[in-house]
């Protein structure tokens, strides 16, 4: 049997490698449509709130598998709420992209607020402006629950080193440690995609924000049909 | 003009909806790789002087739920004592390492459980890839149910 630090160290590297492998194809649009629409602002702190989020509730659902020690039984549990995240995230992302193309009237909720009149618009402008950035992290906590295979994967290790471990409260340390690693392993790749997102070029030329929108449009439309099909 | 240009709009994002479940579903390209029918029972592959038999329990195989995972061979293993063990994933898609100690319960039988985690892609072609320690490597492609 391997010790906890190689198991640590194999799901950090697990989880680089599906980063890299999967996550790309499957959660990059999610992180494409936070760095287009954060336009001018800093993508760094609001990439790094929804990616902290995104990890606690993996987790949180490695220390319920573990303590279940079944993957199968939280799996069937958690299901419907797993679907209505997926029809929220797909809606999420249509919606942010109608708006970033002009075609929607609604205030961007984490972006920038520009010229607020009056000193009520202009607090309120700056609570959102606040508020744009922590909104990322319960973004993340909520979108961590997105259905996906290796994360499916990685919990069933969870499960296991539950099952393994000597007492309930050690296997709950591990498969929270254990689905932590694989979280942080994940990160650099959706870091890489957001800051290729950012790149200053891509959001100046109106052409290319706009065909941007509409490729996060189809596929939030893409996400919805999933999640009817999942 | 504007009238027009919404029209235009909704009648692209109907074709879009219509069309998206077919072009989803045609993705799984590896469709055509299948080498196994394991919701019907169980499939023999020949690997070297050995035949390696696979057989997935219950039946039809679905995703996410326990299942027991059968090896049979023909032959006795140069290194008896070593035990077969089944690596699940997906053809052309990293999906984690996911894998299935056996255990002999026969002279020539080994067992183990495991899960076929889903894909939200709705790709459906999942590969199980048989090692037998010394013997070599085979791979089981086939369908699961989602």
């Amino acid at each position: 049997m391997l010790s906890t630090k190689t198991l640590y160290l194999l799901y950090l590297s697990t989880g680089f490698a599906v980063g890299f492998g999967h996550c790309i194809g499957m959660c990059g649009p999610i992180v494409v449509t936070f760095s287009l629409n954060l336009k001018e602002k800093s993508i760094f702190f609001p990439q790094l709130l929804y990616h902290l989020g995104r990890i606690t509730t993996y987790v949180a659902l490695g220390g319920l598998v573990a303590a279940a020690g079944s993957l199968t039984m939280v799996a069937a549990h958690i299901a419907s709420l797993q679907k209505g995240v997926m029809v929220f995230s797909g809606v999420f992302i249509v919606f942010m992209g109608l708006a970033m193309a002009g075609w929607l009237p609604i205030s961007r909720i984490f972006a920038d607020y520009s010229s607020p009149r009056g000193w009520i618009s202009r607090w309120f402008g700056r609570l959102l402006k606040i508020k744009s950035n922590i909104a990322y992290l319960p973004l993340g906590l909520l979108l961590g629950l997105l259905p996906c295979g290796p994360v499916y994967t990685a919990l069933l290790g969870s499960a296991r080193a539950g099952m393994d471990a000597g007492s309930a409260y050690h296997g709950l340390l591990a498969g929270m440690g254990l689905m932590g690693a694989f979280g942080m392993g994940t990160v650099p790749a959706l870091f890489l995609v957001a800051a290729v997102a950012d790149m200053g070029w891509l959001k100046s030329r109106a052409i290319i924000y706009k065909t941007g929108a509409i490729l996060m449009m189809v596929a939030g439309i893409i996400f919805i049909i999933r999640a009817f099909r999942f | 003009m504007k009238h027009l240009r919404i029209l235009l709009g909704a009648a692209l994002l109907t074709a879009f909806l219509l069309a998206a479940p077919g072009l989803i579903s045609a993705g799984d390209k590896y469709q055509e790789m299948i080498n196994c029918d394991l919701h019907a029972g169980p499939c023999t592959l020949a690997l070297s002087e050995n035949a390696v038999t696979l057989e997935v329990i219950p039946r039809p195989v679905k995703a996410m739920q326990d299942l027991l995972f059968r090896v049979t061979l023909t032959e006795k293993l140069p290194h008896s004592t070593v035990a077969p063990y089944i690596d699940l994933g997906m053809p052309g898609m990293n999906m984690g390492p996911n894998r299935v100690q056996l255990k002999a319960v026969g002279d020539l039988v080994y067992e183990g459980r495991g899960v076929i985690v889903r894909c939200p892609s709705g790709r459906r072609t999942w590969q199980a890839t048989v090692t037998l320690p010394d013997g070599g490597q085979t791979r089981f492609i086939f369908d699961v149910i989602y």
